[in-house]
């Protein structure tokens, strides 16, 4: 379950954390986005995939989205979710603020 | 006065330990070390940034090597230990910088570690980092406090640079190592080939 995607903490990205705790199998996660096209760099640990904007995808399932704006992160993480399947947050993904 | 080469980070610490080179009348190179995808643009744009006024201030050419270093850190990524994954990085970035001060005839390497401040600042950890090259390093800031470093960095006007936003290194380990040991670091650099990262890193540096 994502809840919040918030401002990392140097202020210039936005990132979600699965709460609880939801690794994620990051071949698979690499091989659906590049079946989508999406060009992937595969870092073992961790994957960086080029979408809009570029995102950091750990094995921790932690997402980092590189922009300053929180309705692109959250545009991001939607497709992200559709793509991998990721659980809905309950109540709507809610961006806590932009630092834009 | 030597010619020296700064490793520039886009923090706070490396612009004032610049700046105190400067103003001893050193003339001075600057390298950083590009970890694109692993950050964003902002370091890069931060560096550029403290670079002009720096130059402005001292009137000093500084060139800037960018040296790109995200493929390298793809490559510890995937074949070394990642706990162990910062002494490795710094060992690469040092190397760079070396390679850098040769074809500038510089004499020393220089950064603005700061003793403790971070994983790769402990005494074991520089000593396995700077085990990778020959030349002489110096670090202006070494028994400064981060307030001490702040203060300068606000008198001279490259805080408010350093402290835009930005993304931090994604390539840093959860728990990296605050002790290493250099038999282990040495094991772990056998299993990537060395000589051919720096040879490739130094080819694709592009000067600014």
């Amino acid at each position: 379950m994502y809840r919040t995607l918030r401002v990392c903490s140097n202020g210039g990205a936005y990132e979600a954390l699965p709460d609880p705790p939801r690794p994620l199998d990051l071949k698979r996660v690499r091989g659906v986005l590049e079946r989508e096209g999406v060009a992937v760099v595969d870092a073992r640990v961790m994957l960086i995939a080029a979408l809009d904007p570029e995102v950091t995808i750990s094995r921790s399932g932690r997402l980092l989205f590189k922009t300053r704006d929180g309705a692109v992160a959250e545009r991001a993480f939607r497709r992200l979710q559709a793509l991998l399947g990721l659980p809905a947050p309950e109540a709507g993904l809610e961006s806590e603020r932009n630092p834009a | 006065m030597a010619r020296g080469v700064m490793l520039m980070s886009g923090g706070i610490d490396s612009p004032v330990a610049l700046h105190y080179l400067l103003r001893q009348g050193h003339e001075m190179v600057a390298v950083h070390m590009d970890n694109r995808p692993f950050t964003d643009d902002s370091p890069l744009e931060k560096v550029v940034d403290h670079l002009t006024l720096l130059r402005e201030r001292y009137q000093q050419p500084i060139p800037l090597y960018v040296v790109p270093h995200g493929s390298t850190q793809v490559t510890l990524m995937r074949n070394t230990d990642r706990h162990v994954g910062c002494v490795l990085c710094r060992r690469f970035m040092w190397r760079s910088a070396e390679r850098i001060a040769e074809r500038e005839q510089a004499r020393f390497l220089a950064t603005g570690e700061a003793l403790g401040q971070v994983a790769s600042q402990t005494l074991s950890n520089m000593r396995s980092a700077t085990a990778s090259v020959h030349l002489p390093i110096v670090r202006p800031l070494i028994g400064f406090d981060k307030h001490e470093i702040e203060s300068v960095a606000k008198s001279i006007g490259t805080y408010g640079i350093s402290t835009r936003p930005g993304v931090c290194c994604q390539a840093v380990p959860d728990r990296p190592a605050t002790r290493s040991n250099l038999v282990q670091i040495l094991q772990e650099e056998e299993r990537v080939d060395v000589d051919q990262i720096i040879e490739d890193c130094i080819r694709k540096a592009v000067v600014l």
